[in-house]
């Protein structure tokens, strides 16, 4: 069993049965919660993401299957993505290529949105490009469904923070990229949003 | 003799307003301010900005007078230029400006937000935190990062110090009604759940406030409600700045603002910071709040990174966002 990642919500490894790679994502307790609130969170969102990762298959959203779930010690088992995190090669690539892949990050987001789904933390880090460059979505813990216009904008909302605080230097292309991908997608349905993303970066401190 | 840079700045970003002087050696030679208080909580803008007008000149007085200096001695004049309410910024900028043409001296324009961080650096020794800045008027998690501090994650409606001031306004308490919440949270005994609402960093509280007024009106206890609040509050706090300090790698954690005050928001985050092996530092009382101590310390960062600005440029900035402005004093 490899640790692959020590995340605030969960610890990530990599284990192998049926004589392939698998992911077991392990929620722990959070000892400065008070435990009601961990035991609930915890719960929650395990069912939530296992859900969440088939729905969003059915939406046309690429992400690993599940194969097992334990609601009382909050892991999950699921596929092994063969690639990297968006975040990691962000840098590397060619101005073309991260317009591409934003690009198609815009339309699946839209694929959500367009479900009525929210993914809640759509960030660099929560996206595998595997060697095809295909783009696969993970971690749904945040994820809701029958999203308002508020909530699908709240999504694009966090969505460019990720990018201005991660990606400062190429946040213009990215967001624009991303944007395109987002409102080709959409078409006219895409407007609303929008606007009400910019409205919610107005709001929560004092002017 | 080595000569010490003696700076006097003002702040005045929203119902307090306060001068502090500290010299480049990172003393505080003085720091006095006053809140507005008002009978129903809340503040009006323009009672604000009368506030500071009339009471400014007295604190500035006195802050001088108990810093054992002379105006001649000021060296430079600090002021917040933003973010915060249009008529309290211009009223303080007005006494800055004045200050700085009648003395002849240098004007520093200084970010409010970004002065809280460097106060607290400056008092932590911390070299490079995570900050959670919690006060009535702003809930962020702060970070820097390519040359800029970057907002990480915030509230998307209303602010903890606001939200528990409406909470206690509703519960019949005074203002402000955070220290009485958390007195009243150590007597509660049953935890009922209210709508925790963490959205990738970001975090909302209207949802949780609406919910803990309608347990008042089915009758719970008071003790209980405070309670409630207070873990699912600062829990979702918690989360987000456990999720920035995930992501940036940082190992430092400062807590500051008015709401730092609070022992058990600081002890829940004490569990984050373990958890992630960072050091942990809670700004002291008499820093965390608006003053204008750490408006004079991060005047003299940016003075001695070459930055003053001219009276005729220094428009107040009600919007200035944190990653607006250049860090110059970092690298």
């Amino acid at each position: 069993m490899e640790t692959i990642a020590l995340g605030a919500e969960s610890i990530i490894y990599k284990v192998r049965r049926w004589d392939r790679p698998l992911i077991l994502k392990w929620r722990q307790t959070k000892p400065y919660l008070f435990r009601d609130i961990d035991s609930q969170l915890n719960r929650l969102r395990t069912g939530r993401e296992c859900k969440m990762l088939t729905m969003a298959r059915t939406l046309g959203v690429p992400t690993p299957a599940v194969y097992s779930v334990d609601l009382v010690n909050h892991t999950i088992l699921m596929d092994y993505i063969e690639g990297t995190q968006f975040k990691q090669i962000v840098d590397t690539l060619s101005s073309t290529r991260l317009s591409q892949l934003c690009h198609l990050f815009g339309r699946l987001i839209a694929f959500l949105h367009r479900g009525d789904i929210v993914h809640g933390d759509p960030t660099t880090s929560n996206l595998i490009v595997d060697d095809d460059f295909r783009l696969w979505m993970v971690d749904f813990g945040l994820s809701e469904m029958n999203a308002t216009v508020e909530m699908k904008g709240v999504d694009l909302h966090l969505l460019r923070r990720a990018l201005e605080t991660t990606h400062w230097d190429l946040e213009d292309i990215m967001l624009k990229a991303t944007l395109e991908g987002y409102t080709q997608t959409l078409e006219e349905d895409a407007n609303d949003i929008l606007s009400r993303m910019n409205e919610i970066r107005e709001r929560g401190r004092y002017h | 003799m080595i000569m010490t840079i003696i700076c006097l700045g003002l702040e005045g970003t929203a119902h307090s307003f306060g001068a502090g002087i500290m010299t480049d050696r990172g003393d505080v030679l003085s720091n006095e301010y006053d809140m507005l208080k008002t009978t129903q909580g809340g503040i009006h803008p323009r009672e604000a900005s009368r506030h500071h007008t009339e009471l400014g000149p007295m604190i500035i007085a006195r802050c001088i007078e108990n810093a054992a200096i002379d105006y001649n001695d000021i060296d430079m004049i600090a002021f917040s230029r933003g973010p915060g309410l249009g008529p309290c910024l211009r009223a303080t900028a007005t006494m800055a400006r004045t200050l700085a043409l009648k003395l002849d001296i240098p004007l520093v324009d200084v970010n409010h937000c970004v002065a809280h961080i460097e106060i607290g650096c400056l008092e932590s020794k911390f070299q490079d935190p995570v900050t959670v800045y919690v006060s009535g008027g702003n809930t962020q998690v702060i970070a820097f990062a390519g040359s800029r501090y970057r907002t990480f994650g915030e509230t998307l409606d209303i602010a903890i110090g606001n939200m528990l001031d409406v909470l206690g306004r509703e519960l019949g308490m005074g203002f402000p009604a955070g220290p009485i919440v958390e007195t009243l949270a150590l007597d509660g005994s049953t935890f009922y759940t209210l709508p925790y609402s963490v959205k990738g960093m970001d975090l909302s509280y209207s949802g949780m406030l609406t919910a803990a007024k309608k347990l008042h009106s089915e009758g719970v206890k008071l003790a209980d409600i405070c309670f409630s609040v207070q873990e699912t509050a600062f829990g979702m706090l918690a989360e987000i700045a456990e999720r920035a300090i995930a992501h940036t790698k940082k190992r430092e954690l400062l807590l500051t603002g008015g709401v730092a005050r609070n022992n058990r928001l600081t002890q829940i985050l004490e569990g984050v910071a373990q958890r992630h092996d960072a050091k942990f530092h809670r700004v002291s009382s008499q820093l965390a709040g608006d003053q204008g101590a750490m408006i004079a310390w991060n005047g003299i960062l940016q003075y001695n990174a070459g930055h003053t600005i001219k009276v005729s440029e220094s428009n107040v900035l009600p919007k200035w966002r944190t990653d607006e402005q250049d860090i110059l004093w970092r690298d």
